[in-house]
């Protein structure tokens, strides 16, 4: 990268930089908050986080600091570039960017993307086209006032007719002082945001051009797969690689040590916080060919210390989750005096829900590529957490961040599981020891049974109401494991936020609230499973409101709207995002147009039933209305999803559809089918045999309807999936009056005697 | 290990690899065409399928020693320009999110289309039953399904797809 002029004004959060940059033009570069800016925090670093640049042929490069993994990031960014900058869309090309310290924080998750980019890239956009619109008045002698832009590269002198391009500008508007507060566009302007394009990367995946992480190619590069523990925790006590070694093309057979590894996003660890964030540790095999190193590790005999893990089952598991809702947890959350107004009750419901471990199953198996060699270490990574992998290597193989080139690839699917750097460091250690190029290949069975899963939990849900059938106090108790104490060791965090996603909704709109949780020791890891805690609290609360709408003989929406409306501005948030408050018109408004778009309270034939439910999250409102068929013998059938999203400013309406679509099959697949369960301490799910997917036959119709907004964008990537699972149990009771509290839905239970 | 003889994408190669090799692991790793996607090892997931003499085969569990001699087509060479008709259905409905299962998906529907120029949806179920999209593109991939499928015989064609556009898949 070139070196950049000095800043001219550092005093603001977010600045440009320009220089002149020879032939290749304007070359801009901008900073970007490493998140969405809160009102009244604190002044933060910020560090440069993407790049663009305009050469003398006009063509607009942006350099994506953010991973590809199908949501449409490299299309998104580039669109909100090409609007601000009156870019012609054709000429917009993206280069994705490596893992740079000077690109800030790069981490793809918590469906941050857009929020954390939309204002630093729409005001890089505005300055670099005012410098364009500068550039070609001083080129004509002309005022400023005099010259527009038309919005497809060129600047315009109206009197005169006369246009200049902005590849013909680009080197003399790179010598203009960047401007200061430049205005940005009134969105009734937009030309290219809230319009559908194409992704930029679709050409290349249908002609299996796209490079994947598993696709690296590097000169002299081996092949390698590894024998890892079958239980958590469990160590290598001795292995005989006589064997594998005889097997043709097999190089070496080496130990992987289950090294420590630093916390994931930069956080403090207290030290012996109990974390559980090693290496897998294990037996590599490392050959000229995938197949020769699989058969390598089929004829390995490796001796295992299994460790305590060994003694773990879901059995016990849910039994203990279910003990640990007899007694009280540590309270997370308190309003008024629930105790004593769930004592004073006139009426008390109560109902336990119940969801199991996940794995995330992305379809490109993880893998990763390294080179380590004098001094220096290469790593070619499917991930989502470029800076996580840096800080993680660089302590583990002790080299400085400067040794360190990480390429972020395309990534077949993340939903979360590559915000672990675990498989990073292991390639990394493998090449140093093997003193090669090495590809480790994560065979189906490696993926599902060394993930970092979804947590296991339990809900408690109790509320009470009043003589009118108003709730009045409201108790949620979680019993689960920790997922952010996997990294940092811990109970329940103190920086928990994570942890109460999606409880929210009830919280602040009764009286009386309380919410808890107990926490479940395991050796289990457990991961970021996108849409993360909100997916369990979420379905939890979305279906105990349904339940008090029947015993209190209540529309289900009627209750949602006057939960939502007829109470107070939430007090203490009650969200699921923090402190920011819930904005009930918006979150009225998504309720309101998916039940006119699902025909909400028409009449269905016996057998079939609607049900619905509503989230903030991720700063998106979005509701579900899930209609079903549930056949005599038990058959659940889910027809039709509605779905109503709020999501302020869209960038692309075809990229929110397509994540909102994903998002009800990764929901739907939750619900329907899968559960990883432990046995001796090991995951017993191997495939997609025994941890099945929904497939194209069991497709409903999804239909995607967009509110019409121009607030601040929110995320889109992950608010598709939690309310999927509560829409589709709520449905089942409509349909038959039974109510399902258990994910996946055990459907034998709806069989007519 | 012995020399086996294919024909991949109308090119012939000769490679030295054990007989037990699956076919995916001598497209990717020996001949470098890494279009053809490692899913699951066990054709449950349909992200690695080819075409055999035109069949949809899935490469994870065609040991190489069975289709010695046959000709192979792979997503690189289903067309001379990447613009099968498929390809331009999958692009036109913007099907892939993370693309990852697409290759397999695609092969699938080329081979369908070739024996069958106009699917009920219970034809593409039974054919891309054996499929699998984590990131969940399913409607869009029955609706660009239809969509090539109509276009071909709104060309006027009445014979089936090719399974390969062009010369035997040279390019």
């Amino acid at each position: 990268m070139k070196t950049l002029r000095t800043a001219t004004n550092t005093s603001r959060r977010e600045f440009l930089k320009s220089t002149a940059a020879g032939s290749a033009g304007l070359l801009l570069a901008f900073y970007l908050p490493a998140s969405a800016s809160t009102p009244g925090a604190p002044e933060q670093d910020f560090k440069p986080n993407a790049y663009i640049a305009i050469d003398s042929h006009g063509d607009v490069r942006l350099v994506v600091t953010r991973s590809e993994m199908g949501q449409g990031v490299r299309t998104a960014l580039a669109m909100i570039l090409a609007e601000e900058l009156g870019a012609d869309w054709s000429r917009v090309k993206i280069e994705q960017g490596d893992c740079d310290p000077q690109y800030g924080d790069m981490t793809t998750g918590g469906s941050m993307s857009i929020r954390s980019t939309w204002d630093p890239l729409r005001k890089a956009g505005a300055s670099a086209r005012d410098m364009l619109l500068t550039a070609a008045a001083q080129t004509w002698g002309v005022t400023r006032e005099e010259c527009s832009p038309t919005g497809d590269s060129v600047i315009e002198h109206k009197k005169t007719g006369r246009k200049l391009t902005y590849g013909q500008l680009a080197v003399k508007a790179a010598s203009v002082p960047v401007p200061k507060d430049v205005p940005l566009k009134d969105p009734k302007d937009y030309r290219i945001v809230g319009t559908k394009r194409a992704r930029v990367d679709g050409q290349h995946i249908v002609i299996g051009e796209a490079h994947y992480g598993i696709d690296t190619k590097v000169p002299g590069m081996l092949f390698a797969v590894v024998a890892r523990p079958p239980v958590f925790g469990g160590k290598v006590k001795k292995f005989d690689a006589t064997r594998a070694l005889a097997v043709p093309g097999v190089r070496k057979v080496l130990e992987v040590p289950a090294v420590e590894m630093p916390p994931l996003f930069g956080e403090e660890r207290k030290p012996d916080s109990g974390h559980q964030h090693y290496l897998w540790g294990g037996v590599a095999v490392v050959a000229d060919s995938t197949w020769q190193a699989i058969a390598g590790r089929r004829a390995l005999t490796i001796d295992w210390d299994n460790g305590p893990g060994a003694e773990e089952s879901t059995e016990k598991q849910r039994a203990t989750l279910t003990e640990l809702l007899k007694t009280n947890g540590k309270e997370l959350k308190k309003i008024g005096d629930p105790d004593a107004a769930i004592s004073s009750a006139a009426k008390t419901i109560e109902a336990d829900y119940e969801t199991p471990f996940l794995a995330h199953m992305t379809m490109e198996p993880v893998n990763s590529t390294a080179s380590v060699h004098d001094g220096k270490c290469e790593v070619w990574a499917p991930t989502q957490n470029p800076n996580g992998m840096a800080t993680a290597l660089a302590s583990v193989l002790n080299l400085p961040q400067s040794a360190l080139t990480i390429h972020i690839t395309l990534i077949g699917g993340g939903f979360g599981r590559r915000l672990c750097i675990d498989y990073g460091v292991e390639a990394a250690l493998i090449s140093r020891s093997a003193a090669a190029p090495v590809k480790v290949i994560w065979t189906r069975d490696d993926d599902i049974r060394h993930d970092y899963y979804r947590p296991i939990s339990h809900h408690r849900l109790r509320a009470g109401l009043d003589a009118q059938g108003q709730v009045t106090t409201w108790l949620h108790h979680i019993a689960a494991p920790s997922t952010d104490s996997t990294f940092l060791g811990g109970e329940v965090p103190d920086t928990g936020g994570t942890e109460i996603a999606g409880t929210g909704l009830a919280s602040g709109t009764v009286p009386n609230y309380l919410l808890q949780q107990s926490f479940l020791h395991t050796a289990v890891p457990r991961g970021y499973w996108r849409a993360v805690d909100t997916n369990w609290n979420h379905f939890a609360v979305q279906c105990f409101i349904d339940e008090i709408a029947a015993a209190t003989s209540k529309d289900p929406l009627a209750l949602r709207r006057e939960l939502i409306a007829t109470k107070e501005k939430p007090a203490g948030g009650g969200d699921n995002e923090g402190e920011t408050p819930v904005n009930v018109d918006r979150l009225l408004g998504v309720l309101n147009l998916v039940a006119e778009k699902s025909d909400w309270g028409k009449p269905l034939a016996a057998g079939r039933g609607r049900g619905i439910a509503g989230l903030y999250g991720f700063g998106s409102y979005v509701a579900h209305v899930a209609e079903v068929t549930v056949a005599k013998d038990g058959t659940l059938h889910v027809d039709r999803v509605v779905v109503a999203v709020d999501c302020g400013q869209v960038i692309n309406p075809d990229l929110v559809a397509a994540q909102i679509e994903g998002g009800v099959v990764f929901g739907l697949t939750s619900a329907l089918y899968d559960e990883i369960t432990i046995q001796n301490g090991q995951v017993q799910q191997t495939n997609f045999d025994n941890y099945p997917m929904l497939r194209i036959a069991d497709m409903p119709k999804v239909e995607v309807h967009l509110v019409p907004s121009h607030e601040p964008p929110g995320g889109i990537g992950e608010p598709g999936v939690p309310s999927t699972a509560p829409a589709v149990a709520n449905a089942i009771f409509a349909a038959t009056g039974k109510r399902l509290r258990r994910l996946p839905f055990q459907t034998q239970e709806l069989a007519k005697s | 290990m012995d020399a086996i003889s294919l024909t991949v994408n109308g090119q012939k190669h000769s490679v030295e690899v054990s007989p037990d090799t699956p076919l995916l692991w001598v497209l990717r790793d020996t001949l470098g065409l890494t279009g053809t996607k490692f899913g699951c090892g066990q054709a449950l997931c349909g992200a690695c399928t080819v075409h055999v003499d035109g069949e949809a085969t899935r490469s994870c569990t065609a040991r190489i020693a069975t289709v010695a001699g046959r000709s192979i087509t792979t997503i690189e060479g289903l067309s001379p320009d990447g613009r099968h008709p498929v390809q331009q259905a999958w692009l036109s409905d913007q099907v892939p999110q993370c693309g990852y299962c697409q290759a397999g998906m695609i092969m699938t529907t080329a081979a369908l289309l070739a024996k069958n120029s106009a699917p009920t949806d219970s034809d593409i179920d039974e054919a891309l039953g054996g499929h699998i999209c984590r990131c969940g593109t399913y409607l869009r991939i029955r609706q660009a399904v239809h969509q090539a499928a109509a276009k071909h015989s709104a060309s006027g064609a009445t014979a089936p797809l090719p399974a390969t556009a062009g010369a035997g898949g040279a390019r």
